[in-house]
């Protein structure tokens, strides 16, 4: 289970960086 | 025992599968010709239609997995012909969905410029004309399934490989979602986080249009637009994770037909508040057609929230 969890929060973290990057980078461009 | 509905998706599946094919050949010329002419109300258009055709192509992707299921039974049908078919599908899915996004950028930007951005319409091109290939063929290979008669040696030489369905990327992604002890759980999470941003960001737009916060300019709430939706992309990756990996918890699932009913229904709201002209110069009163579609918007949005949260409990998805 922890094995499970950090593999977890690891997806999660990865996917709201991706979000964010993308969200700023298309916020500046209009 | 395939369920009615299973032969009704079949059915949709070919009715549909047209759509990305000749609905993009026709929506690429357009926006051709808008270049060409330099003019930015075809492009508009152009850029519409892939945004709308990129929607669209997710029911006939999700249909053409019942048609696997159900096809699956029947004598005669090569299982490698579909698991091809199918690979090619969701990498033409993939590269539609992509050309829709950056369409939708486009039209996001240009409520603001009157213009769209000339990268961002070369881009949409290049997209749109690489999901187009991908799409014919794996439209070629789709007829292939029912008509060996027309089956060349290429695909036949590519579907061989009996035994060994690990050969083909979609089962090797549907076999990971359901092996792996973290990929569902984290897809479950990730999905969550990008319904929570794109229902947010669509409650703060549409509550705008209903006279919520007046005194805030729509053309500033429009800017919040992108992040919700960066939100419905991230739950379209997730969602076909799902349903890569268990199809038939869903394909003969009511909460799971309307949720993708409400899902078209948002996706054209999406479409109608990104570019719709009235409201957007009037700080403060919003026009009754603007304040139906927001309604219809929170509605479809709600529902789609219902219909994947009974899932388990209305249909049998774990």
């Amino acid at each position: 289970l922890g094995n499970m969890a950090y593999s977890v929060s690891a997806v999660v973290v990865v996917v709201l960086v991706i979000v964010a990057v993308v969200g700023y980078l298309v916020d500046r461009s209009g | 025992m395939p369920s009615i509905t299973a032969v009704n998706l079949a059915h949709l599946h070919l009715l549909l599968n047209h759509v990305p094919t000749v609905g993009s050949v026709v929506a690429v010329g357009v926006l051709l010709l808008g270049l060409l002419r330099r003019n930015e109300g075809l492009k508009h258009a152009a850029l519409e239609a892939l945004f709308a055709i990129a929607v669209v192509t997710l029911p006939v992707y999700l249909s053409g997995i019942a048609a696997q299921q159900l096809l699956r039974e029947q004598p005669g049908i090569s299982e490698d012909a579909m698991r091809l078919h199918h690979d090619v599908a969701l990498a033409g899915f993939t590269v539609m969905e992509f050309a829709g996004f950056v369409a939708w950028v486009a039209l996001w930007q240009s409520r603001r410029r009157a213009r769209a951005a000339p990268g961002l319409v070369a881009a949409v091109t290049l997209l749109s004309v690489m999901a187009l290939a991908l799409m014919a063929r794996a439209a070629t290979l789709g007829g292939e399934i029912r008509h060996p008669e027309i089956r060349s040696e290429l695909s036949a030489g590519a579907a061989e490989g009996a035994g060994e369905p690990q050969r083909f990327l979609t089962t090797r992604i549907g076999m990971y979602m359901v092996d792996s002890p973290w990929a569902w759980p984290a897809a479950e999470a990730v999905h969550f986080l990008g319904f929570s941003l794109s229902f947010g960001v669509l409650l703060a737009v549409n509550l705008r249009i209903l006279g919520v916060m007046r005194q805030v300019a729509f053309a500033d709430v429009h800017r919040l637009l992108p992040w919700g939706m960066l939100g419905f992309g991230v739950n379209l990756v997730t969602g076909m994770l799902f349903f890569i990996g268990q199809p038939r918890q869903y394909i003969d699932s009511a909460p799971f037909y309307w949720k993708v009913v409400f899902l078209m229904i948002a996706g054209a709201n999406f479409l109608y508040l990104t570019v719709f002209k009235k409201g957007w110069a009037d700080r403060l009163e919003s026009s009754l057609p603007d304040k139906a579609m927001a309604v219809t918007s929170l509605f479809a949005w709600l529902a789609v929230l219902y219909a994947g949260r009974m899932l388990p409990f209305i249909g049998h998805a774990f």
